[in-house]
């Protein structure tokens, strides 16, 4: 679908306007988020301008900014860290913004709906709709593309988001790139990537705004857009997540937050304490019970699945939330002891959704027992892993010797296996576990490790689980 | 239908005609069946934590709700008849009416992880008197938790330790040097135990996340509700439908993110308060890192 006459008026107009305003527009959003938000910039903000626009002179073309998504004031917060007000005399490079039409075009009553609308007029926004699968909703996305590729054609910057939408794992993923950027890359070959990971020191989950006065660090750089001889959007979307990614750990690295967050749980289904709300054939439980555990999703979930099914659909909601529970752990994401239904599991899309902070695991069951479950679970860090890529979580469920205490066997269990797991390390002597701030973690070279190592014991099994990433 | 725990016959008692004392009793035996670590089980009063198998009863998480639930099944209350938590409200909470089975709601027994601190529920949900004498030897949750941190720093300090005697070589080279981080990861900790002031800010931090937490969701449901407002205008239904939707799942996740809010805005209060009881407990847990500190530091 080509742009009409009338869109590409429209669009002129708006970049004339925009570019006429900007120098207000520019400030208005520096003051906001400096004084009313009261973020700070990190301190080494000049040199990552310096380094981005050292590349981005030497670039006459047009620029594809890309960067990842957890707040709904992202974009202005990447432009007030990248776009320095000294640069505005280049109007024709601040991005065309691409904002999702239903957060923000229809906000509050007619008046502020219509100030809203003529703030995002002036920052060059081209509204996108992601939702909608009806030929309306495809015919919009599509004009939205041709728009985003003329503004590129015409030697101008567009600002999408790779992962099209806020993370709800507060991560991203570069196993699941998706497809749009590299379209656009290869619509218009001679932009390149300008890559931005932009995070507060306290966001970790996705919300609306960072938490007032945080610092905000960045890391940004310039990539090749499409590559001579790409043809594929999947691999160049590809390249710029994997670019991203390395962005994401760099970022991290400095954090104090924990990057990796992973959790197992092992459940012996023979144990007889599980069978206790159960009747004798398993085929019907208190309900009082179930309701104590299970939200009233899961509980539906449990009861479309039959009389038979029951016992062991039921234990797997349960190992699912307790390996949740141990990786939200890590995020200092405190559920409470007991609070099964702040976990909602959803099993047949191995996700789950801690309910107050709205944050997204995904869950993955292994070594599937007629006798046991085993389940992992990753907030972030690294990929839970799928039947074509490995993942980033490693894991052993293992039979507790009798006599041996459980407790010391799973730990000596996951000495072992990591050991085992890393050439460098060789032997378990050379590690040590420890439990400061009430969470397992590995020391090795007299250091502690980052792998969020998780234990788990039930019965006759035991299990562990550690992050590679 | 027959459950297997219906096997056992257990006469439920009004609980305004017992003792804190012989109600911590029953709590305790009811929870018999679940407790794996038998010795701390034999000894456990009113702040041995059901779960954990150093000091605590050894209970698994699985079993959790079997407590909440062995105690609704021991105990009767007035506090029955259900009543809205405020006008239009779909939730209800218990005021004094007949006496009947006791019912311990979603959330309420967020704090409960000991007999003691089970009992102390009771009271201050009105299903027993306040016993103040009672509560005085109830360690708080705060320090339950606190408490048995340290004692599982000083289980594998020690445990460390004696691994470490065995090895030779340059294992026992890099052995000794993770036995030095954890000896100092113990000192810090048993630093921060001896100051409530320090401690309290420790845990500030697990109450801070949570205070952004629900500070962003109810940005959130601000943003949801203009939402609404804009598409009320414009008569498109089904949109106005899933944003209504939206609504109800935000106030859902904000109901749950206060009630956390609350639990960890009380441990981060009570950590800063220390009773004697609370300072008993803590000399122990402190006593035990330092003999482990010690232990380790004459093996490096």
């Amino acid at each position: 679908m080509a742009l009409t006459p009338e869109d590409l008026k429209a669009l002129r107009l708006q970049k004339r306007i925009s570019c006429a305003l900007s120098l207000p527009v520019s400030l208005m959003v520096a003051l906001l988020a400096r004084f009313y938000f009261r973020y700070r910039l990190d301190a080494d903000i000049e040199q990552v301008r310096a380094r981005v626009w050292e590349k981005l002179d030497r670039h006459e073309g047009p620029v594809i900014w890309a960067a990842n998504h957890l707040t709904l004031i992202d974009s202005f917060l990447v432009y007030w860290a990248i776009f320095p007000l000294r640069r505005l005399h280049q109007a024709h490079r601040i991005p065309w913004s691409t904002p999702e039409y239903t957060n923000y075009y229809k906000l509050g009553g007619p008046l502020r709906s219509a100030l809203i609308r003529l703030l995002l007029y002036l920052c060059r926004c081209i509204p996108f709709l992601r939702g909608g699968e009806d030929a309306a909703s495809e015919a919009w996305r599509q004009k939205a593309f041709d728009k985003c590729a003329w503004a590129l054609r015409e030697g101008g910057a567009v600002f999408v988001y790779p992962e099209a939408g806020r993370s709800r794992s507060g991560w991203l993923e570069p196993r699941r790139p998706k497809d749009f950027l590299g379209r656009l890359a290869l619509e218009v070959p001679s932009s390149k990537f300008l890559c931005v990971y932009l995070r507060s020191d306290g966001q970790i989950a996705t919300t609306s705004c960072p938490p007032t006065g945080d610092r905000i660090r960045v890391i940004a750089d310039v990539i090749d857009g499409a590559r001579p001889g790409e043809t594929n959007p999947r691999d160049v979307s590809q390249r710029l997540f994997d670019r991203l990614a390395l962005m994401q750990l760099e970022w991290w690295k400095t954090s104090d937050m924990a990057r990796n967050c992973g959790g197992n749980d092992v459940i012996d289904l023979a144990s007889p304490l599980l069978r206790e709300n159960f009747s004798e054939d398993l085929t019907q439980a208190d309900e009082d019970w179930l309701a104590r555990h299970l939200t009233h999703r899961e509980l539906e979930y449990l009861s479309e699945q039959g009389p038979d099914n029951l016992f062991r659909v039921f234990w797997r909601f349960f190992c699912a939330k307790e390996a949740c529970h141990k990786a939200l752990g890590r995020a200092i994401i405190v559920v409470a002891n007991g609070a099964f239904r702040e976990i909602e599991v959803d099993l047949f899309k191995r996700k789950a959704i801690h309910l107050p902070t709205g944050l997204q695991l995904d869950i993955r069951f292994t070594d599937d027992d007629p006798d046991a479950l085993h389940c992992l679970a990753v907030l972030r860090g690294g990929f839970i892993g799928d039947d074509e890529t490995e993942a980033d979580i490693l894991w052993k469920v293992a039979r507790v010797p009798p006599g041996v205490a459980p407790g010391a066997f799973v730990r000596e269990l996951a000495l072992d296996f990591i050991a085992s797991s890393n050439d460098e390390i060789g032997s378990s002597a050379r590690l040590a576990l420890t439990e400061a701030g009430g969470l397992p973690a590995v020391i090795w070279r007299s250091i502690p490790q980052d792998w969020s190592v998780s234990l788990s014991h039930s019965g006759r099994y035991a299990a562990c689980s550690f992050m590679i990433a | 239908m027959a459950f297997m725990r219906k096997q056992a016959v257990i006469e439920a008692i009004d609980l305004n005609t017992i003792t804190p004392e012989d109600a911590e009793k029953r709590i305790i035996a009811g929870v018999k069946k679940y407790a794996s670590n038998e010795t701390n089980y034999a000894s456990a009063d009113a702040n041995t934590p059901y779960l954990g198998h150093i000091v605590g009863m050894g209970i698994e998480s699985s079993n959790l709700a079997d407590i909440t639930m062995s105690i609704e099944r021991q105990f009767l209350t007035k506090m029955t008849a259900k009543v809205p938590v405020s006008a239009n409200s779909n939730e209800f909470k218990f005021a004094p009416g007949e006496l009947g089975k006791l019912r311990i709601l979603d959330g309420q027994d967020a704090l409960a992880a000991t007999p003691g601190l089970s009992v102390k529920m009771l009271m201050d949900l009105g299903h027993m008197p306040r016993h103040e004498t009672y509560l005085e030897s109830v360690m708080s949750f705060a320090y339950v938790m606190a408490c048995g941190d340290g004692w599982k720093m000083a289980d594998a300090l020690k445990k460390m330790a004696a691994k470490t005697e065995k090895f030779a070589g340059t294992e026992r080279t890099d052995a000794v040097a993770n036995l030095r981080t954890l000896a100092a990861q113990a000192k810090e900790y048993d630093a921060t135990l001896a100051d409530a002031a320090k401690l309290a800010a420790s845990k500030a931090k697990s109450y801070a996340n949570d205070k952004a937490g629900y500070d962003a969701l109810n940005v959130e449901l601000s943003l949801t509700l203009d939402k609404i407002k804009g598409l009320s205008a414009g008569g498109d239904a089904a949109a106005l439908a899933k944003i209504r939707g939206e609504e109800a799942e935000i106030r859902t996740r904000l109901k749950m993110s206060s009630a956390k809010l609350r639990v960890s805005q009380e441990i981060s209060d009570a950590a800063g308060k220390r009773r004697a009881i609370e300072d008993k407990k803590v000399s122990s847990v402190r006593a035990a890192l330092q003999e482990a500190v010690s232990l380790a530091e004459k093996i490096s």
